[in-house]
């Protein structure tokens, strides 16, 4: 099946007009199958820490100095727009609305999807939900209490995952 | 001594033939027997007495006599010339003997030596003596020798009386009495009489050459039985007679007629008879006269036994006189039989002579050295036919003997007459009537003649000319007649010996068709003075026919005055009716459908040099009061040169002249024998028993021609019509076509039909094909390219349902029909049925009861016009309510007058669902987002699916079905007129027609931007769908006309007038019926075709009315298929019919009915 037309001027904007902090690349062999990263946004746990100085940054890296990286996989099916795209995270992440398999509770992943959303804005959703956990709403139970009972005590343990974890590759 | 020394004339072919009939027409002969009558009224031997045999010879060359006279005489006999002939020396007894018996012909007297009958005249006659004095014979002997010698004469006179024949096997002379004088000079009187009766034929035959008696033309082998037992009663080699004595009248009640055929022995004591295979034919061929049978015995047992069989090697001649006699009405007979409840007895012997002689000429292997290809081949077919013919004719008379009462011509039943021809054997006849020579002469039009011809039409006009003039066209020769065969005179006999050949007459012919026999070469005769124009459409038939107008006229006033025959001639026809019909010598009357009477007249005059050419359309109000004072002689000066009208007028005319009984008073088209009339669309009369054909046929005219791309729309009788209204002999009657023609190819002979009809059509059609190339590879008329593209159109989800509903309820009374086996019962209602379920791939609305959908519809409205909104907003005026509000709810209402704007705003019209720019039918919903149309439905039936509330993709509010409108650009139509690009918002669902309008407007859209001013065709076969798309056009705001078949004449006209002329984007639509064809319509670049038809031939046809002719641009055409439907499976049918048609070509009934159920089948699958 050809790839739609919106999926192909959704992905080249995505490379013309990248978000800052968000990237999405496209698998060569399945156009459909993004990789994400997602920088977790400033002032939040998933911020990590002040970049290496003498590292060399990419640009669309510059307004994000923080290496707080996120890898998410992201797949639109058949379907797409009509359903929203299917999207996880790769990278360990400790968020009241992630579980352990990455999945995201997002309502715009679910019931509020609309076919005008488009690959870019639920990034920058997902970027927004890791500036602004929401633990009443949870689908990781045990980090939603952790975060209602000791709120503190789990903003550092993100920040843990996320200096642990979310490290940019090295190139 | 030479012949002229004799007392006798030089007698010729004396060996074999002899004439007792012919000598008694000759004067010289009937005043010597008058001179005898005068001379001997004693009853005492006269001096001369003529020993009855070795005179007829002479007689029968003194017959001849006038003629010899002026013939070369055979090489006379030359002693030097025979002996070189002969390789030896010749006693010089054998020579005087010779040289009496040959009279001087020394190719006689070379076969007489060869074959040792100069032995035999030796004996009889052993001292010379002068020729004229007659040999007395006393001797026994001698006369069975002479018998043995003349025994055929013998049996010719056997016909003429036995008294004679007794007489003359009597040992003593053969005396005339005074009063057998007499009688002799009566018979010869009568015959002259009746010979002068027939001169006609004899004539031509009596011209060329003396023709003897009999000629040898074959011997063949047959078995006899003995009727007596006996020794040595005949044994190898001897002579048999073969006589046959009709013994009675055929019993009455008895079918078969006596066909014994007895043989005897020299001195006619009867030995046995024929076995019954042979002398069925036999018989017949001798009692007709046309052959007789000589025989020789191969071998009998010595003792011969009653019921033993005999071998007999039997030699047949044809007598002279079965060429003279069939030729006379042969023909007209035959071929009464089918219309007649009984056979009469002339036509059964007719039959049985035809196919006697086929029989015989099957036994001696005699075949046709030309023939049509076909016939060759069909030698056995032919008696198949024959026979069969004779089986369908009894089974026919029963069933055909109450409808028809016996002389009533066609028979009233003939509306299922003539099957239809398949496709492929169309292609066949057409292939063959398009061997269309491109060296053909051309001629140039007259001078005024105001168009260019092509070189084709210049071919054509050429040989219209000499149609009209009647001049032979020397490309084409002399045909032989069809049905005739050509056959060579054998040279040698069974015995190897050379057979007497007669100058000038190699060959004969037979007709195996009828039996009929003829010396001369039966050409194919037509004195048709016009033809059939049959040219494809868009090949300019109009054109030539109008060069044709312009460049032969009648010296007008020279005919009339100097051939008043002329007319006479033409209008026997009429004469017992007609009183007053007028010449009108310088008026060509053209007939066409009324569609075209218009277009004729303009064609007329544009193809005219101004004021050189009056026309004038003689049709409803305009018509002429006396047509007749106008066009007549005295009014010549003034006559219009052409009259257009239509088949309806004629027939009207012609009905109140049948009604009137007389048409003294008559003024109109039927008073008038113009100079040329000319059918246009000539189709139209192919039906002979229609009335407007019947009127057509007594039209009166010089020259006739008939103009038609079909000649042949689905029967060979089709053409029938056209060819009795053409007058061209003998095919115009019906009988003698249905003969050679139809029941051939009913009774599967197609090829020989097919053939016959080729040589009738060969020199009265022209037909050329658009796709015929010229020697260099060039098109005839080079068309601009076409192409057809197939629309899918998917039906939307309520036309869906109709359709289902429709299509299950079909299906199930196909299915049923199937179980009970009554399909073919029951088709009309399948058929009724599938029609639906076609209207409905159109418009739902084709099916459903209209008032319904009306009230359903308006009572929408209402809720609407309740809920503050119309179907049809306009977006200014929304805007500016909206602006206007904006002070009292600045928030709600500044986005919404946002987005209106943005709706016209091309930037922002990317659709958010699949990002097309712009959006594709753009729809707002009812909180003013855009998307394009099938985006938003997808969103909405995808969410209705699952059970959820649709939600605008863009603000989540609810979304209702009812609130989406979709937004109406006018900027397309070039007359909006205003700078800014009108916009307007049109509710979705409601104002929108079924899906495939939509598509159509669609496509005329895109084409109205492309092309703001070009013109198109659409075609539907459904009125009351042009009905729908109408408003759907009016609502885009374009123009259109409508032409379709209940329009008036003059409506009609101007309507094409008026799509002609218009120079803006203007659209035709035309029923498919109305406008398929003649129309031409190369204004026009686009074509859509609304739906389609059961063969695409029909479709075609249509679409040749843009592309044809004068087309000058490229044209596109569209069909519009409803996707799934019975429509997209209606192309499987037309292809697989096409597939079928040119690759088995003949399907019998059966089949065909199997393949309607299997088309069917297919539809409903």
């Amino acid at each position: 099946m050809a790839l739609p037309k919106r999926i192909v001027k959704e992905t080249e904007r995505l490379m013309s007009e990248p978000v800052p902090g968000i990237s999405a690349v496209p698998h060569e062999d399945n156009l459909r199958y993004f990789d994400v990263e997602i920088h977790g946004p400033s002032g939040s746990p998933y911020e990590g820490e002040p970049p290496d100085n003498l590292r060399l940054r990419a640009a669309n890296y510059m307004h994000t100095p923080f290496r707080g990286v996120f890898k998410l996989e992201l797949f639109l099916t058949d379907d797409y727009p009509m359903v929203p795209p299917k999207i996880r995270f790769l990278t360990k992440i400790y968020h009241p609305n992630v579980d352990k398999l990455g999945r995201i509770c997002l309502d715009v992943l679910k019931n509020n999807w609309s076919p005008a959303l488009q690959i870019r804005t639920i990034l920058l959703s997902i970027q927004a939900l890791l500036g602004a956990p929401n633990p009443d709403d949870p689908l990781a139970a045990d980090v939603a209490k952790d975060w209602k009972e000791d709120e503190n005590r789990a903003i550092a343990t993100a920040k843990e995952w996320t200096s642990k974890y979310a490290v940019p590759e090295s190139k | 001594m030479s012949w002229q020394d004799s007392e006798e004339p030089p007698t010729k072919k004396r060996r074999f033939f002899s004439d007792p009939v012919e000598d008694l027409v000759y004067p010289g002969t009937t005043n010597n027997a008058a001179a005898a009558a005068t001379s001997q009224t004693s009853a005492a031997p006269p001096p001369q007495q003529q020993p009855p045999l070795p005179a007829r010879p002479a007689q029968d060359a003194s017959s001849n006599g006038p003629n010899a006279a002026r013939e070369d005489p055979p090489i006379a006999f030359d002693l030097a010339t025979f002996e070189s002939f002969i390789g030896n020396k010749v006693e010089p007894e054998v020579i005087d003997v010779l040289r009496r018996s040959c009279r001087g012909d020394i190719q006689k007297a070379v076969n007489m030596y060869f074959d040792g009958t100069y032995k035999k005249l030796m004996k009889a006659s052993p001292a010379p003596k002068p020729a004229t004095q007659q040999t007395s014979q006393t001797d026994e002997e001698a006369e069975a020798q002479k018998r043995l010698l003349y025994r055929h004469q013998l049996d010719l006179l056997e016909e003429q009386g036995r008294a004679r024949l007794k007489s003359a096997t009597q040992p003593t002379h053969y005396t005339l009495t005074a009063e057998e004088e007499q009688k002799e000079a009566q018979r010869v009187a009568e015959n002259r009489r009746a010979l002068d009766l027939m001169q006609p034929y004899l004539s031509r035959v009596a011209k060329r050459e003396s023709i003897p008696e009999s000629r040898y033309i074959g011997a063949f082998g047959a078995e006899g039985w003995a009727t007596r037992s006996g020794t040595n009663l005949l044994k190898f080699g001897d002579p048999v007679r073969i006589t046959r004595e009709k013994m009675q009248q055929p019993r009455p009640g008895r079918d078969r007629n006596d066909v014994i055929v007895r043989f005897t022995d020299a001195k006619g004591m009867e030995i046995g008879r024929l076995a019954k295979e042979t002398a069925n034919w036999v018989s017949s061929l001798i009692d007709q006269g046309v052959c007789k049978f000589e025989g020789t015995c191969f071998y009998a047992p010595d003792r011969l036994r009653t019921n033993e069989t005999v071998y007999l090697q039997l030699k047949a001649y044809i007598i002279k006189s079965a060429f003279e006699n069939g030729n006379v009405d042969l023909a007209a007979n035959r071929t009464t039989t089918f219309f007649e409840s009984k056979e009469t007895t002339q036509e059964r012997d007719l039959r049985l002579r035809q196919i006697s002689l086929v029989k015989l000429f099957k036994e001696i292997n005699l075949a046709p050295t030309r023939a049509n290809e076909v016939a060759k081949n069909g030698r056995q077919g032919l008696l198949d036919a024959a026979e069969a013919d004779e089986k369908k004719e009894k089974a026919n008379t029963n069933t055909k003997n109450g409808n028809n009462p016996p002389g009533s011509s066609p028979p009233s039943s003939d509306a299922e007459e003539g099957e239809e021809l398949e496709q492929g054997q169309l292609d066949a006849l057409y292939r063959k009537a398009q061997s269309f020579d491109f060296n053909t002469p051309e001629a140039e039009p007259a001078d005024t003649f105001a168009m260019d011809l092509r070189p084709y039409q210049k071919q054509s006009l050429h040989w219209m000319l000499s149609k009209e003039k009647d001049q032979k066209n020397e490309d084409r020769g002399v045909s032989m007649h069809p049905l005739w065969e050509e056959y060579s005179w054998p040279t040698k006999d069974c015995d190897d010996k050379d057979t007497v050949q007669v100058e000038g007459q190699p060959c004969f012919y037979v007709n195996p068709y009828s039996g009929e026999m003829s010396l001369q070469f039966p050409e194919q005769e037509q004195h048709c003075l016009g033809g059939i124009l049959a040219d494809e459409m868009g090949l300019g038939k109009t054109i030539q026919m109008l060069s044709l107008i312009h460049t032969h006229k009648s010296e007008a006033a020279n005919i009339a005055a100097a051939n008043p025959i002329d007319s006479v001639n033409q209008l026997s026809r009429l004469s017992n009716k007609s009183s007053n019909v007028v010449a009108a010598p310088k008026t060509t009357l053209v007939i066409a459908p009324m569609s075209l009477l218009a277009q004729w007249q303009s064609e007329a005059e544009a193809a005219s040099k101004e004021g050189t050419l009056k026309s004038m359309v003689y049709y409803g109000d305009e018509k002429v009061a006396d047509l007749q004072s106008m066009c007549a002689v005295s009014n010549i000066a003034s006559a219009p040169d052409v009259i257009i009208t239509s088949y309806g007028v004629v027939l009207s005319e012609f009905t109140q002249i049948n009604k009137k009984g007389f048409r003294s008073f008559h003024t109109g088209l039927f008073s008038l024998n113009f100079f040329r009339v000319i059918l246009d669309e000539g189709h139209n009369i192919k039906n002979r028993q229609s009335k407007t054909s019947k009127a057509c046929y007594e039209l009166n005219a010089e020259h006739r021609w008939v103009l038609t791309g079909t000649p042949i729309v689905n029967r060979l009788e089709d053409l029938f019509s056209l060819i009795r209204f053409l007058r061209v002999e003998p095919w115009n009657n019906f009988s003698f076509w249905r003969t050679f023609i139809t029941v051939p190819f009913e009774s599967k002979d197609f090829m020989r039909a097919l053939d016959v009809v080729q040589t009738v059509l060969e020199p009265l059609v022209m037909r050329r094909t658009k796709d015929m190339k010229t020697p260099d590879g060039k098109l005839l008329v080079p068309l601009p390219p076409k192409t057809i593209e197939i629309v899918d159109v998917e039906l939307s989800e309520t036309e869906r349902s109709v359709y289902e509903h429709i299509f299950t309820r079909a299906k199930r009374t196909f299915s049923n029909n199937i179980e009970k086996g009554t399909v073919m019962k029951a088709y009309t209602t399948i058929f009724a049925q599938i029609l639906r379920l076609r209207q409905s791939c159109c418009h739902p609305l084709l099916v459903r009861n209209q008032d319904i959908v009306a009230d359903e519809e308006e009572a929408g409205a209402q809720a609407d016009a309740a809920a503050g909104l119309s179907d049809d907003m306009d977006l200014q005026s929304l805007i500016k309510q909206f602006t206007a509000n904006t002070d009292v709810e600045k928030n709600a209402n500044t986005f919404g007058a946002h987005v209106l704007q943005q709706i016209r705003d091309e930037a922002s019209n990317e659709c958010p669902v699949c990002s097309e720019e712009p959006m594709i039918e753009q729809t707002v919903t009812g909180c003013w987002h855009s998307a394009c149309k099938k985006c938003l439905l997808d969103y909405i039936k995808h969410s209705m699916d699952r059970h959820q509330t649709p939600r605008c993709f863009n603000c989540r509010e609810p979304l209702s079905l009812r609130d989406l409108f979709e937004v109406v650009r006018h900027d397309d139509d070039p007359n909006a007129g205003s700078s800014t690009p009108k916009i307007s918002l049109q509710r979705l669902g409601v104002n929108e027609s079924s899906s495939k309008v939509v598509a159509l407007i669609k496509h005329l859209r895109a084409l109205r931007k492309e092309h703001p001013v070009m013109k198109s065709v659409v075609f539907s076969q459904f009125t009351s769908f042009m009905s729908l798309i109408e408003p759907a056009l009016t609502r885009a705001n374009m123009r259109f006309l409508r032409l379709d078949g209940t329009m008036a004449q003059k409506a009609r006209a101007a309507v094409l007038e008026e799509f002609r002329a218009s120079n803006r984007f203007t659209i035709l639509l035309i029923s498919l019926r109305a406008g398929g064809v003649g129309l031409n319509l190369t204004q026009a670049k686009r074509v859509y075709m609304m739906d389609p038809w059961w063969s695409f031939a029909v479709e075609a046809q249509a679409i040749d009315r843009v592309h044809r002719m004068g087309q000058d641009d490229e044209v596109k055409v569209y069909r519009f298929i409803a996707k799934d439907s019975v429509e997209e499976r209606m192309l499987k049918v037309q292809d697989r019919k096409k597939f079928i048609a040119t690759s088995l070509g003949m399907m019998t009934d059966e089949e065909k009915k199997l393949a309607r159920i299997e088309d069917i089948k297919e539809l409903l699958s």
